[in-house]
């Protein structure tokens, strides 16, 4: 892979795709007052919207997965750009609640869906060394996004109401298929493709093919194919055997659980201590803004020669770290306080977001890293969206907030923890069979590990092969030591 | 009841819905070093009475039965600096949208009053120049629409919306001891205006992904004009 050149702009094109799928949910809560008077509906059945929204572009990640499998990063974010568009224009005309869940929530959320995923993924094709680097600043195009969004928002409501607003952001949305624009195919060369048929199934062999690229040489024999085996090869169900993706998945589905609860009731939190408006919403930007600066900063830090080898543990000490910090909060109750509480919540938010993904392509590898995505994604759709109503039952049935943070605090640092122990015994199984195979000097079976992934890699940029040599000696050097 | 900070002026607005018997106390914080300070109740510049007295608090009774009740009750501390806070008595205020109400050409506008406490009446009115007029309901089912979704919340509807129905209109809730009022600004947009921002963004993004592609099947070219060269030069 490139690791720079044309791959910073591919970055670049990333990180506003993925700021607008996860800013849009976020920056639409403007608008909510407003759509509850004129159509005389309870706050709960407008906050529907950005929950349909929410789960369609999380819950879409196997369809997105599918899609890029088949036909490539560009066509898919440019169709996803589209689609968002003409979910918010059509929202403009809405005359009912149930016309804009469809049009904002399933539309809308939908064409966020094939933006992010792809996103992600067209990241993880253009970058190996630099790889941290690149995803800690795609993600760092969410917070940015948030700060511009909000405002943004706030003036085209209160120049053009909400339909005028509306029109304007599918407009806006449209900027997704200029960041698709910029997502050049990166092609596989078909010749090594051969060298792999003796390594992996045949089924693999072909979702290899269609992964990068339009498709060259059609695989035969097609429709001879029955529908469970066609499947596999669009969307890889064998990672569920994949011991790191399914650690990666259970830790990650705990985590969410407790993610995003504090940010949703932090401006709420702050309110009820008796901080004014102004000033909670303040406390929201400090967090975006620390955000901002974190994801590159952790992105670099995770790319370093000493944390790279080790970057799951990185991310478990993240997750933690966020944990500690809800678990803090309670304690903060001045203004003072909820500041500095908002800066660390801000630094250890972003130090995870930027790692997310990246640590799921370390795990399974670049190549299987699409389908991966997709399961991963729609796994963690339930917790997601489990998460802030499960905090905001807590705080009904309470009447304190503290409760919400011990519960997000728990849960995180029980996932961090979690993450740490089983990335410790991955990392020791990894290194044992690293040595296993240097010592029989043969093809490594169906054991599928992260150095095969790097391995075929190898394989199939055959001009990049002394970049990953000593990349992966310095993995399994570090490897033998931490298991000696 | 109020209790005292140095610095900021002292505020507290009372709403009184209905006739009742209202406790004013103005209260010295434990840490303050003013003892001994005289305190005096007054309305406009009537003096009024104590009805109980501790050391660090002063209180009056009132009972309020007319409008004339209403108004500013003021405490006024003389220590060592002269402090003052203010009680405002009046009718419940109204809560409702501040900012204009933006609308389109053959939309719907929806104006929302909102109370703390229940009223006995709604009206609502539109602006004349400087007149008001009210809205009458029963004459113009087909334009306005007046909904009471409870005592403390009333809604206006005004359907089929032209520039003539932009302006100011007022609504008002009636108490007990008086009524209270909220302004409305109702601005009526065509439905060009959101389209030039529209229109631009449009052309922008279309403007983009053409340079974006055309400076990728440049390079591509140039790339090819490149190896070409280069095969000629080999068979050479």
């Amino acid at each position: 892979p490139p690791d720079g050149g044309w791959g910073w702009a591919v970055v670049f094109g990333a990180s506003i795709s993925i700021g607008f799928a996860f800013t849009f949910p976020k920056a639409f809560t403007i608008y909510f007052k407003e759509i509850q008077a004129v159509f005389s509906i309870s706050y709960s059945q407008i906050a529907w919207t950005t929950s349909i929204m929410c789960a369609t572009t999380y819950g879409g990640g196997p369809i997105s997965s599918i899609l890029v499998n088949r036909y490539g990063s560009r066509p898919v974010v440019m169709f996803g750009g589209l689609l968002c568009g003409v979910g918010m224009i059509s929202a403009a005309f809405c005359t009912s609640i149930l016309q804009l869940y469809i049009c904002v929530g399933f539309i809308t959320g939908f064409g966020l869906a094939l933006n992010l995923q792809p996103s992600v993924i067209i990241v993880g094709k253009y970058f190996l060394k630099r790889r941290p680097i690149a995803n800690g600043l795609a993600m760092a195009g969410s917070p940015v996004m948030l700060c511009t969004l909000a405002p943004l928002n706030q003036f085209l409501f209160e120049n053009f109401g909400w339909r005028g607003s509306f029109l304007i952001l599918g407009a806006i949305l449209l900027n997704c298929c200029v960041a698709g624009a910029l997502f050049r195919p990166i092609g596989a060369r078909p010749a090594p493709v051969k060298a792999l048929v003796t390594e992996e199934g045949k089924d693999a062999l072909k979702s290899k093919i269609t992964e990068d690229g339009p498709m060259e040489s059609k695989p035969e024999g097609e429709g001879g194919k029955d529908c469970f085996e066609k499947i596999n090869h669009y969307l890889d169900f064998s990672l569920f055997k994949h011991r790191g993706f399914l650690i990666y998945l259970i830790g990650n589905v705990l985590m969410f659980l407790g993610f995003f609860a504090p940010i949703v009731f932090l401006a709420p939190y702050a309110k009820h201590t008796g901080i004014d408006e102004y000033s909670a919403a303040f406390l929201l930007s400090i967090l975006a803004l620390v955000d901002m600066v974190a994801r590159p900063t952790t992105g670099i830090i995770a790319n370093s020669r000493w944390v790279r080898p080790r970057i799951q543990y990185f991310f478990s000490f993240a997750i933690a770290f966020n944990g500690a910090c809800h678990l803090l909060c309670p304690l903060a109750s001045s203004y003072t306080g909820l500041v500095v509480y908002s800066s660390f919540f801000g630094l250890a938010f972003g130090m995870v977001c930027a790692m997310l993904f990246e640590t799921l392509m370390d795990l399974v590898g670049a190549a299987r890293f699409t389908s991966a995505v997709g399961l991963v994604t729609i796994a963690e759709c339930c917790t997601i969206l489990l998460g802030p109503p499960m905090g905001g039952i807590l705080i009904d049935t309470f009447g304190d907030y503290k409760y919400m943070f011990i519960k997000c605090g728990t849960v995180m640092v029980l996932a961090g923890t979690f993450l740490f122990i089983m990335n410790y015994y991955n990392y020791r199984m990894l290194a044992k069979e690293e040595k296993e195979r240097k010592t029989k000097e043969e093809d490594p079976k169906s054991v599928r590990t992260e150095d095969e992934g790097k391995k075929n890699w190898n394989k199939d940029s055959t001009q990049d092969g002394p970049e990953l040599e000593p990349l992966r000696e310095k993995g399994e050097e570090v490897k033998k030591e931490t298991n000696g | 009841l109020l209790i005292g900070v140095s610095g900021a002026p002292l505020e507290k607005h009372v709403p009184v819905p209905s006739p009742t018997k209202v406790e004013l106390t103005c209260k010295l914080d434990d840490n303050s070093n003013l003892k001994d300070a005289q305190v005096t109740w007054k309305k406009g510049n009537e003096t009024i009475s104590h009805t109980s007295k501790t050391p660090n608090s002063w209180t009056i009774q009132l009972t309020v039965s007319d409008h004339s009740q209403l108004g500013n009750y003021t405490c006024i501390l003389k220590g060592e600096k002269e402090i003052s806070a203010v009680f405002h008595l009046e009718v419940p205020r109204i809560e409702g949208k501040e900012k204009p109400v933006i609308t389109y050409e053959g939309d719907r506008a929806v104006m929302v009053c909102k109370t703390e406490y229940n009223a006995k009446a709604w009206m609502w009115y539109m602006t004349n120049g400087t007149e008001l007029v009210p809205i009458d309901k029963i004459l113009h089912t087909d334009k306005f629409q007046i909904k009471r979704q409870s005592a403390s919340v009333n809604r206006l509807e005004i359907l089929k919306l032209t520039q003539e129905d932009a302006g100011v209109y007022w609504c008002k809730a009636a108490f007990d001891l008086g009524t209270s009022k909220r302004r409305f600004e109702l601005r009526v947009l065509s439905v060009a205006a959101p389209l030039k921002p529209f229109i631009a963004v449009v052309a922008e993004v279309a403007i983009l992904v053409t340079t974006i592609i055309f400076y990728e099947v440049y390079s591509k070219r140039k790339q090819k004009r490149g190896e070409k060269e280069f095969d000629q030069t080999e068979q050479l």
